[in-house]
């Protein structure tokens, strides 16, 4: 997608000129090299804090540094990103491999993509393997590594419902979802499904529900 | 469970959590822990700790619970799983101008988060059933929640300080 042709589109749309950030003198996008696409999606692949540490890798070096992708459309590949049944960022890698080496190019990011993470997973999970077995084990987890885990995951539901924890909407699914596991036992995928169902009646764009 | 099974099984989950790591520990107890049993809860829990600690996409933890069963071809099969649905962004790049009719597409997977922020909740409150059995165990949950979310310290210190904390008990035959 020329890069050239966003401003013109915006103007035809209407918006006020004032919602633009102010741009550079207009450089063509700047090309990338295989060798440098698995340069960069290895560099996001080691970056912490989940997708939004791996975005803060991929602005900086696509955008910022080498300008081979303008501030708009990196936003609009990301918002894209998100209503992909995968992870954001994993969506992102094949987007722009895609762009910059063909499918070849999917290959290449989604794989310097995983290895940081699948690397020190597996060296990770064969030494929870070999100390399996001790006697010790079984007492020390669930005083140790065990409560800590359940925190992280109490931790990872607060930052995913961080709009759900008010009055709105939101909670009454959440809570109507908690019951429906906790009390009820129904199956995750039915509840998640039915959450997915809900949501296009409840959380429908404004101009569509007059 | 065959490898191919535990494929599907991740690339399913997978899609319906629209890759959100942590939204995929209920779906994954309940199939792999409670209905067939092969996988404990104790290691459902370290493999999401690993998640926790290493760089990268939150749900590379399923990488763990494919080596877990099936050893390293696990490992990759289960990764290779979890990219597969990003494709998808590739249509949808294409389509991308004459895609009104999917603005309902935001709606459903808002639907889908907030669902699944309750489930999490269900799974923590039935893990938490099972793992936290002592004083200690409670206490150590208390501690790791205040260093994660109150005091935002580094999952790597906040699981460094825990197992020190719940290891020192259990020197002193408190655990």
């Amino acid at each position: 997608m020329p890069a050239d042709g966003d401003g013109q589109a915006a103007d035809s749309d209407g918006r006020p000129p004032d919602d633009q950030p102010a741009r550079r003198p207009n450089r063509p996008p700047q090309p990338i090299s295989r060798r440098a696409l698995f340069g960069i999606f290895l560099k996001a692949g080691l970056a912490f804090g989940g997708g939004l540490g791996i975005l803060a890798v991929l602005e900086q070096e696509l955008v910022t540094r080498r300008q081979a992708v303008g501030r708009e459309e990196f936003l609009r590949l990301y918002g894209l990103g998100r209503i992909v049944p995968s992870g954001t960022m994993t969506a992102l890698a094949v987007a722009y491999g895609y762009r910059f080496a063909g499918l070849a190019g999917t290959v290449i990011s989604l794989t310097a993509l995983v290895l940081p993470a699948l690397v020190l997973t597996v060296a990770l999970t064969a030494v929870y393997g070999l100390v399996r077995q001790q006697q010790w084990l079984p007492e020390l987890l669930p005083v140790t590594i065990l409560p800590a885990a359940l925190a992280f995951i109490v931790v990872a539901g607060l930052r995913l419902g961080r709009e759900v924890f008010r009055p709105s909407r939101e909670l009454v699914l959440a809570a109507a979802s908690f019951a429906g596991a906790a009390v009820l036992h129904l199956s995750p995928v039915l509840l998640l499904l039915a959450g997915g169902v809900a949501g296009t009646v409840l959380f429908r764009p404004k101009e569509d529900q007059a | 469970m065959s490898l191919l099974e535990l494929c599907a099984v991740v690339f399913t989950y997978n899609a319906l959590t629209f890759g959100n790591g942590p939204a995929m520990i209920p779906l994954l107890q309940a199939n792999l822990v409670d209905r067939r049993g092969v996988l404990s809860t104790d290691q459902l829990l370290y493999a999401f700790t690993i998640a926790r600690v290493t760089p990268g996409q939150a749900n590379t933890y399923v990488a763990a619970i494919g080596y877990m069963l099936h050893g390293l071809p696990g490992a990759l099969a289960t990764t290779a799983a979890i990219q597969l649905p990003g494709y998808l962004m590739l249509p949808l790049l294409w389509g991308y101008q004459r895609l009104g009719a999917v603005r309902l597409v935001p709606a459903f997977t808002r639907g889908l988060t907030v669902a699944s922020v309750g489930l999490i909740f269900a799974a923590t409150v039935s893990i938490g059933r099972s793992t936290l059995t002592g004083v200690v165990s409670v206490a150590v949950f208390a501690a790791a929640l205040t260093m994660a979310q109150l005091l935002k310290w580094n999952p790597l210190v906040v699981l460094a300080v825990s197992t020190l904390l719940g290891t020192g008990a259990w020197v002193l035959g408190w655990a």
